[in-house]
């Protein structure tokens, strides 16, 4: 039995429940009501119908694993980022299906367009009633800040987001629009990248339109966006930054169409321009592409405690000097409110009737509509007009009605449309599941184009639970892919560079995390094959050895954290809990936190493979499981180093742009701070030649030197030779000397550096005392220890901390945070003067 | 009357401030009963940046930037105004106060315009407390004259709060101001706008100057030569009273209007934002209303 003839077989089989009183069968994605495939699938029928549940469980693994790979995230509020969830079975629509809605679509772009610049224009809508104004001017979205004469927007709405569900007859509804920062571009195109992949021979069938020349026009409707007339506009994204919910969907926006992603710090406003700090230089910014809300936007004119925002961005857009896409005021069309009263809105507006009905939608303000809704508590959803879209008829009675009766013009009531249904690939077995589209629309030229294809949701209760791929099919095999024939590919992208301070921060901890990783897991792995040999033998030399290095390993991972009755589970736990334990600052999970940090708010400037070796890490710590055990601890330490080095790997292969300059900067100086950390924890101390020898060959090991040291000295292992080589052997790479050039190297091709700065004259002066530096002073004894040695390491450490701190100070740092002029600006607080 | 104007706002800082932006509702407005002869805002240090402009509610608004590094900021306006007392016909006073709803639609309702409906409904720092909507029940008794009933709004305000700079923060909120029973003429104004707007009646807060010369052995009239608040309720069409919860009385030819809008955040005399490491700064605010005759 085949998946698809399975779940048709379901479907019009008559089964037990299936006589609910009352409910709506919904209109099924595939199999029409005669039991046979729907038009759409036709085509696809002799490759759709023979696909088995092995076939697609297989292609449901490598969905994930693709996702995985590519790093795709969601961020549920308050959560952790998740991964983002891909259903193998895509939407297909067919062309004759399609043709209504798209222009449908289209004309709703228009006429949303055209009631934004009414409503921050002339409110001829308000004036004549067509809209309440209650409706608008209750809601949030309407912002007075940029409803100003001086304010002239032209194109207020450059791309929007129609969320769309089918009626049981099968015919498209608007949900909802989104205008204010529509997102999931991304995350479709992304979507087409991993089906296309997994599912190659129906991608190849199906006769689809790539989404490609719809990215091409989104590029240049942007550049076009530009205000007066530029040969070469300045275009960015604006995100919220690396925590935010769609953050991955920002980043492929700004990667795809070769647009800096930015954040609110990276730009500052001088006399009426947005600019960039790029390099300590202001450039002009033109087209904004703004992922954050209007309201958090411009902490001077708009939400003062915001720290996401451009102080006097409102300022410069009011003055026509900057174009922010879509217009700040955009969010106001969000209103659910608006949705009774757009089909009289299109007459007047466009002189047209509405081609693409919304779910039928009573607003409370009016009073027909609030009796409406008052009599079909039962049957209809509740919404607050400028709330989450969260249904509130789930309320008691007695709550509900007197909210509803005190402020009638801040509730909706909305039809429960039932959604169409599509087979969803859910433990072993194709399921029925309701599904909404997110269709999104371009102004491209004159014209609005909505993306013949679009991102669709699975939902359950109201919520988002997987997306599938939009399959639109072309009407001619010929036909040029999203109707666009004249949009040029993006050949002359230009890859974005770093630039920006904080992009420079996270490249110096990308660089700075990464080693630190690498470091600990060389000696963890040092430390592990210690303890094979002499856990057992409490009393040799070499378990005397295996504690030194245990004491290293806590030195670089902070103390164990572990209790008495973990301890009694002896070294594998304290193993496990350095490798995985991401609440213990210095542990690898805590170094592999912080490098995930760093890379997401660098997202756009770097290859997937960057996401393909993280997700080998993720794998490779899942496998150390709950109880250590010792060879899995050996197994997942030796994967997590594999995968670490397949990203200094990635970082091999990249532009040699300032980014990648702050990256080895930030590598070499943690490299040269380990070294010195594993040397003053492990050299320093005497204890006795045997003991000596294993510490010393665990040291080597750990560094990365013993063959190089067996070559020279013979597996004669002294700390002299030991130290020659970590400390002053300029020709090993893990060498303190090595490292300290290495940073000079790469701090001198930053652009900020003078030759003179501070950081490059201490590297400088390390780099000289450690030429003066005999190894046969700093083995020298005095007792227990050898003091010339401790100094010489405590001395490095703290310079090159300073190091670190004046490179923060003149490459990373964006100048102070912005803050309201004062808080205490109470009318009356004001002193009188007479 | 005539008067000269003039509001000094002095910032000074512990650390030297790069970058200074700011938003002042200092120029007065036009309006029929008022005429603004002259009036200039000034920054120190000179902003390369200072752009005048007209808001959403017809207020002046000045947009300022200072960008050469400083540890004192000066925003001074000053100007000339003339004023009389604006005229409020006794006939749109005797309406009926439910009639002048614009959310609520009943036959005899007056058709309120786009501008009165926004001045009915919440804002930001006028919600509609319990405790306030139950409290200015008692003057809105059914049928009363719009004029009788916010003008006894107002004289309960006046006598049931006092006057009290040590009762109010910049976060009071109506329901804070209901539960002391004190606080200062912003508050006052935002506590009366609650009680009109929970009622259905439109009603805007309006941001000025009150100018006394007190005549020996007469009461002291508070807020004077400060930066004051007051509120106007809507009467129909274009007409607006303006009430003075303060002081208890209508606001006449010593009041001069410089911003209206639904609440004080829409509205502050000056606000902005700085990029700076201090950590502390004072504020000096001086205000003098100068009779000319």
């Amino acid at each position: 039995m085949t998946v698809l003839r399975e779940y048709a077989a379901g479907l019009t089989q008559p089964t037990l429940d299936s006589g609910t009183a009352g409910a709506t069968a919904r209109y099924d994605e595939v199999v029409g009501p005669d039991g046979g495939l729907r038009a759409s699938w036709k085509g696809l029928a002799e490759l759709a119908v023979s696909i088995t549940p092995d076939d697609l469980r297989r292609v449901g693994d490598e969905i994930a694993r693709a996702l995985e790979d590519d790093g795709v995230t969601y961020t549920r509020p308050g959560e952790r980022a998740g991964p983002w969830r891909l259903d193998p079975v895509p939407v297909v629509i067919d062309a004759a299906q399609w043709a209504p809605l798209e222009i449908g679509l289209a004309q709703r772009a228009e006429l949303l367009n055209a009631v934004l610049a009414d409503l921050y224009g002339e409110q001829r809508l308000l004036a004549d009633g067509v809209l309440p104004a209650a409706a608008v001017l209750g809601h949030p979205g309407f912002l007075r800040v940029v409803a100003r004469p001086s304010a002239v927007d032209p194109r207020p709405l450059v791309l929007a987001a129609t969320d769309l569900g089918r009626d049981e007859r099968g015919e498209w509804r608007v949900l909802a629009d989104r205008a204010q920062a529509p997102s999931g571009l991304g995350y479709a195109m992304e979507n087409r990248r991993v089906i296309s992949r997994v599912q190659p021979e129906l991608y190849r069938e199906a006769g689809l339109h790539r989404m490609e020349p719809f990215f091409s026009a989104l590029r240049s409707a942007l550049l076009q966006s530009a205000p007066g007339d530029l040969a070469d506009p300045r275009v960015v994204v604006l995100s919220p930054g690396s925590q935010s919910e769609t953050s991955y969907d920002q980043a492929f926006i700004a990667s795809a169409l070769g647009f800096p992603l930015v954040q609110g710090s990276d730009l500052v406003v001088r006399d009426g321009w947005v600019q960039m700090r790029v390099f300590g230089r202001l450039e002009r910014v033109d087209v904004i592409l703004r992922r954050v809300d209007a309201a958090w936007s411009d902490p001077l004119e708009l939400r003062g405690d915001s720290r996401l925002g451009v102080a006097g961005l409102v300022e410069a857009v009011r003055r026509g000097r900057v174009r922010v896409v879509n217009g700040l005021g955009a969010g106001v069309l969000e209103n659910p409110a608006l949705l009774p009263y757009l089909p009289a809105v299109c007459e007047a507006l466009l002189g047209e009737p509405l081609r693409l009905p919304s779910v039928s939608t009573w607003w409370c303000g009016e009073p027909d509509g609030l009796e409406h809704v008052l009599d079909h508590l039962d049957t209809l959803q509740v919404r607050r007009i400028d709330g989450p879209a969260v249904d509130l008829s789930g309320l008691r009675r007695q709550h509900l009605v007197p909210m509803l009766l005190a402020e009638p013009h801040r509730f909706v009531g909305q039809q429960r449309l039932p959604l169409s249904q599509s087979p969803t690939w859910e433990s072993g077995t194709a399921v029925p599941r309701p599904l909404t589209l997110r269709a999104f629309t371009l102004r491209y030229g004159s014209a609005y184009r909505p993306l013949v294809g679009g991102l669709a949701s699975i939902v359950e209760d109201g919520v988002s639970i997987a997306s599938k791929d939009v399959w639109v099919l072309k009407a001619e095999p010929d036909a040029p892919d999203q109707g666009l024939s004249d949009v040029l590919p993006m050949t002359n992208t230009r890859a974005t560079t770093a630039t920006v301070p904080r992009i420079l921060e996270d490249m110096f901890w990308f660089g700075r995390y990464a080693e630190r990783a690498e470091d600990l897991l060389r000696l963890v792995l040092a430390a592990h094959a210690l303890a094979e040999d002499f856990r057992n033998r409490p009393r040799s030399t070499g378990a005397a050895g295996l504690d030194v290095v245990m004491g290293a390993l806590s030195r670089l991972a902070g103390p164990s954290p572990l209790d008495g009755a973990d301890a009694a589970a002896g070294l594998d736990a304290e193993f496990r809990s350095i490798l995985v334990d991401p609440a213990r600052t210095g542990s690898a999970a805590h170094a592999f936190d912080g490098l995930r940090g760093a890379l997401n708010g660098v997202r756009d400037q770097l290859s997937l493979d960057v996401w393909r070796s993280l997700g080998a890490i993720d794998r490779a710590t899942a496998t150390v499981g709950i109880t250590a055990r010792s060879h899995l601890v050996a197994e997942s330490a030796g994967r997590m180093l594999t995968g670490v080095l397949s990203l200094q790997g990635v970082t091999a292969s990249m532009i040699r742009d300032p980014g990648w300059h702050m990256i080895a900067v930030g590598r070499y100086l943690e490299r040269a701070l380990q070294v010195c950390h594993l040397l003053a924890a492990t050299t320093t101390l005497r204890r006795g030649m045997d003991v000596d020898r294993e510490v010393l060959n665990a040291v080597l090991v750990a560094a990365e030197s013993a063959v190089t040291h067996r070559r020279r000295y013979r597996g004669s292992v002294r700390p002299g030779g030991v130290l020659e080589l970590l400390v002053a052997d300029a020709s090993n790479p893990r060498s303190l000397a090595f490292s300290l050039e290495q940073v000079a190297e790469h701090l001198a091709a930053l652009p900020a550096s003078t030759g003179s700065s501070r950081p490059e004259r201490l590297v400088a002066d390390l780099r000289a005392e450690l030429g003066e530096t005999e190894i046969a002073t700093l083995v020298a004894i005095g007792g227990e220890t050898r003091p010339n040695l401790e100094e010489f390491l405590a001395q490095q450490l703290g310079q090159l901390q300073r190091v670190s701190d004046a490179v923060a100070e003149l490459h990373l740092t964006t100048g102070p945070a912005p803050r309201p002029l004062a808080d205490l600006a109470l009318v009356d607080s004001l002193e009188a003067t007479p | 009357m005539r008067y000269a104007v003039r509001h000094t706002t002095t910032y000074t800082y512990d650390d030297l401030v790069t970058d200074s932006l700011g938003v002042a509702h200092l120029v007065p407005r036009s309006l029929p009963w008022q005429d603004v002869a002259s009036y200039d805002v000034q920054v120190t240090p000179a902003a390369g940046d200072l752009e005048a402009d007209v808001d959403y509610y017809g207020n002046h608004v000045t947009y300022f930037q200072v960008t050469e590094p400083h540890a004192t900021l000066v925003v001074e306006g000053a100007g000339e105004i003339e004023v009389v007392a604006p005229v409020v016909p006794d006939d749109a006073r005797a309406t009926p106060w439910e009639q002048l709803r614009p959310l609520v639609a009943t036959g005899s309702s007056v058709a309120a315009p786009p501008e009165a409906v926004d001045f009915a409904l919440a804002s930001a720092l006028v919600d509609h407390a319990a405790d306030a909507v139950e409290y200015a029940a008692a003057s809105l008794a059914p049928g009363r004259a719009v004029g009788e009933a916010v003008g006894e709004l107002m004289h309960r305000i006046h006598a049931d709060f006092d006057y009290d700079r040590t009762a109010t923060t910049v976060t009071s909120t109506v329901k804070d101001t209901m539960e002391r029973r004190a606080g200062v003429c912003q508050d006052f104004a935002h506590l009366m706008l609650a009680c009109l707007r929970a009622h259905g009646l439109a009603a805007r807060y309006v941001s000025g100057y009150l100018a006394t010369e007190p005549p020996p052995g007469k009461e002291r009239v508070v807020g004077a030569d400060a930066s004051h608040a007051w509120v106007e309720v809507w009467l129909g069409g274009t007409t607006w009273l303006a009430l003075d919860p303060t002081n208890d009385q209508e606001a006449g030819d010593r009041y001069v209007v410089v911003a209206w809008g639904r609440d004080y955040g829409d509205v502050p005399p000056l606000k902005g934002v700085i990029f700076t490491d201090a950590r502390r700064s004072t504020m000096q605010v001086s205000v003098d209303v100068a009779p000319l005759g």
